[in-house]
């Protein structure tokens, strides 16, 4: 973030603040002698723009991620899943994620899907993420705000996305090539798909030194 | 050297030594750690977060410290405070935020407390040689660093006046730092000297706490109220900064003309053009003046006995005189020549207000008074400083030109000390140095040309 573009922002009216709900679990939480909590590896806050927002990650990634020994939250933005509606567009939502981010105990991966890669983009404009990793992007700016704190990051997107004007101006923006996983970019919260995906993101995760 | 102990000083290498755990030092040691630094710091008190944490020995904080500038001017721009907390969030509230940063960007492990730094001294061109001084009984450690960054704060050694009379003085006389207790206040007379932002807080707990309260200052000041035209007043004279020079004028007058005419109403009158010194935020003093809580009064004269006399020839016999006069600056492990400190002014003189005039590789953190919140301020002196560190290690010709800027820089700022009294030797218009830092930082981030 640029002083010039903070002191915009703090220049403007904020979001009107909403009770976002958050959802986390962490490796204590499976009770599993086996899986222990790794002080070293970045927590992770995901986002997607599916409507059910952060009940989406329940049904597989938050407990696939704290079983690598990460603590693993998601978040709903206003007017997703049990967050209520409220003004404010894509810069609220980047804002609801940053809100979010600094509640997470320590420095936070932040991990976006489709619209919500968009989000995530913007708010790791303004947080220093551990990185940033963004699942079938959708929306995301043309010009994204470079990171702050010069993160790694991760682009994933489906077989079928691979060479769309997105996947392409995306990759582009961050002077990245993209990941690829098999199955539908709409079908990533289970299934064989889903478990390609979330092993492809935790083994980037594992490998890049934060 | 002989004084500190005779082994041989550690060697650090490459790695940064921050001075102070408090907001300006937790910032740099975040900010450096970001770009690649290895960092110690050091912390004499036992606890993180200086001057918000009550449990620090030097602690400033009076009863019911509440910050005087708003959430959104006052939080880290990479960090922000939660938006559900109030737009003045209380001290409690501000070590809740400092704590959860360092937590968040796992700062402790790089903290050593109970670790005064005694003496800093430049050794091998560039490099310090930094002594700790040892808790209890142990010898002083020394190790070498390629760079040394000063966050020791500058509140935490009052500013104490003389008066005639006042070391034969009968009554009880504090300095604001040592109130603490809020029922030190109850059914006492109560005397507050001091006109600044201490002083008008500490005034207000007295006329609802305090048996009767005369609040002494030797000069008018600006007061703001906390809210204007329904926002919190930094915010909406902030954001009036964003609007063409011409209507800007125009727009401030109209937003300040009710509060102006209220001071002036109660005789509160500034000497200073605005943006000179940092105003007096406050918005319940003008209530309590207004229905006597707070009785004004000039200058005190001399302390007899157990009374007071003012210069105006009226006299008083507080229970409690509380010496609201602020701070010094002191720097008490490295040589004021090396910031630029000149004869018996404790003030130093930086460049950029940040960086030393004689050693590239030494900075101080926080020491300006920008009548914003500060910590924003540290976060982009912290940021250049840390940028210029890498710049300099890699590029040593972009690095020399940089400190030219840096210098004329400075000497745009320098001249005359802004406001009235030398307390105002550390106010800056956050405007003007704000934009300064822009530029500072804009050349430093710039690819360097192959
Ligand atoms: C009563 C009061 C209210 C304020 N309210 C506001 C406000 O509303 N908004 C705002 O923006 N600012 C406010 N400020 C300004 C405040 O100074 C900054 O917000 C900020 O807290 C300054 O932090 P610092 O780290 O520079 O200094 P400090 O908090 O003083 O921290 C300095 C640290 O350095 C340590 N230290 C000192 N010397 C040594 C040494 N030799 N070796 C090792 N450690 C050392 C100290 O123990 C301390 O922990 C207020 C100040 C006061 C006094
Ligand atoms: N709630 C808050 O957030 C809060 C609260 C308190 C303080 N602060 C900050 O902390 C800093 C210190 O504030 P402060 O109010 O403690 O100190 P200050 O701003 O330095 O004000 C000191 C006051 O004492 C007066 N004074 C100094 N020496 C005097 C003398 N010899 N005789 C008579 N009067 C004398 C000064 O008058 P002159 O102007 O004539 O020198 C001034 O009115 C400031 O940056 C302030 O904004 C913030």
């Amino acid at each position: 973030m640029s002083l010039a573009a903070w002191v915009r922002r703090a220049r403007t009216p904020a979001p009107a603040p909403v009770k976002r709900e958050y959802a986390f679990f962490e490796p204590a939480d499976l009770f599993d002698m086996d899986i222990k909590d790794d002080p070293e590896a970045s927590p992770v806050l995901c986002c997607t723009g599916d409507p059910a927002g952060a009940a989406a990650f329940n049904a597989l990634w938050l407990k696939r991620i704290a079983t690598s020994g990460r603590y693993a939250a998601a978040v709903s933005v206003r007017g997703q899943g049990g967050t209520p509606i409220a003004e404010g567009g894509l810069e609220a939502r980047a804002h609801d994620i940053v809100q979010a981010a600094v509640t997470v105990p320590r420095q936070a991966v932040l991990i976006g899907h489709k619209e919500g890669a968009a989000w995530a983009a913007l708010a790791a404009g303004r947080y220093p993420a551990a990185g940033l990793v963004l699942v079938s992007p959708q929306k995301v700016p043309k010009q994204p705000p470079t990171p702050v704190g010069n993160p790694s990051v991760l682009l994933v997107v489906a077989e079928s996305e691979t060479q769309t004007k997105e996947t392409q101006a995306v990759a582009d923006a961050y002077g990245i090539a993209p990941l690829t996983f098999a199955g539908s970019p709409d079908d990533v919260f289970k299934g064989a798909g889903a478990e390609g995906l979330l092993d492809a993101i935790l083994s980037w995760l594992a490998s890049k030194k934060d | 050297m002989q004084e500190y102990s005779s082994q041989a000083a550690y060697d650090r290498g490459e790695a940064v030594c921050v001075i102070g755990a408090g907001a300006s030092g937790l910032i740099a040691v975040k900010n450096l750690r970001e770009n690649g630094f290895e960092v110690d710091c050091y912390e004499r008190d036992t606890v993180l977060g200086g001057l918000w944490n009550p449990q620090n020995q030097h602690s400033p904080l009076y009863p019911n410290t509440h910050l005087v500038t708003s959430r959104s001017q006052t939080e880290i721009p990479d960090f922000p405070m939660p938006d559900d907390w109030p737009d003045y969030p209380s001290a409690a509230q501000m070590l809740t935020y400092l704590t959860s940063y360092a937590k968040h960007f796992g700062l402790s492990e790089h903290i050593w407390y109970g670790s005064e730094i005694s003496h800093v001294e430049p050794v091998d061109g560039s490099r310090f040689e930094v002594v700790v001084k040892p808790a209890a009984g142990n010898a002083a450690r020394r190790l070498r660093y390629a760079a040394v960054i000063i966050a020791t704060g500058h509140h935490w050694s009052p500013n104490l006046p003389s008066y005639p009379g006042l070391d034969q003085f009968r009554g009880t006389v504090l300095h604001s730092s040592q109130l603490k207790d809020p029922s030190r206040l109850r059914g006492k007379h109560v005397l507050v000297i001091g006109g600044g932002n201490s002083g008008a807080d500490i005034a207000c707990e007295a006329a609802v706490n305090a048996a009767s309260c005369v609040h002494s200052v030797r000069r008018g000041s600006r007061h703001l109220p906390k809210y204007l035209g329904g926002e919190p007043a930094d915010y909406a004279l902030a954001r009036l900064n964003s609007r063409p020079k011409f209507l800007r004028r125009f727009l401030t007058d109209r937003l300040l003309k009710g509060p102006e005419s209220l001071a002036a109403r109660m005789g509160v009158t500034a000497e200073s053009r605005p943006s000179e010194e940092e105003p007096v935020r406050n918005g319940r003093y003008m209530e309590h003046v207004g229905d006597g809580s707070i009785q004004r009064r000039g200058e005190v004269a001399r302390f007899d006995g157990f009374d007071v006399s003012f210069a105006d020839g009226t006299e008083m016999r507080p229970d409690l005189t509380v010496l609201a006069t602020g701070y010094r600056p002191k720097f008490t492990s490295v040589e004021p020549r090396l910031l630029g400190i000149e004869g018996d002014s404790p003030y130093p003189n930086l460049y950029a207000r940040m960086f030393s005039p004689r050693k590239e590789t030494l900075a101080v953190a926080g020491l300006v008074e920008p009548g914003v919140g500060v910590l924003p301020i540290v976060h982009w002196q912290t940021h250049a400083i840390a940028h210029w560190l890498l710049v300099r290690k890699s590029d040593p010709e972009r690095a020399a030109n940089f400190r030219l800027q840096v210098r004329s820089e400075s000497e745009q700022d320098a001249g005359e000390p802004a406001g009235t009294s030398p307390r105002h030797r550390l106010a800056v218009d956050a405007e003007v140095y704000l934009a300064s830092l822009g530029r500072i930082i804009d050349t430093l981030e710039q690819e360097p040309a192959k």
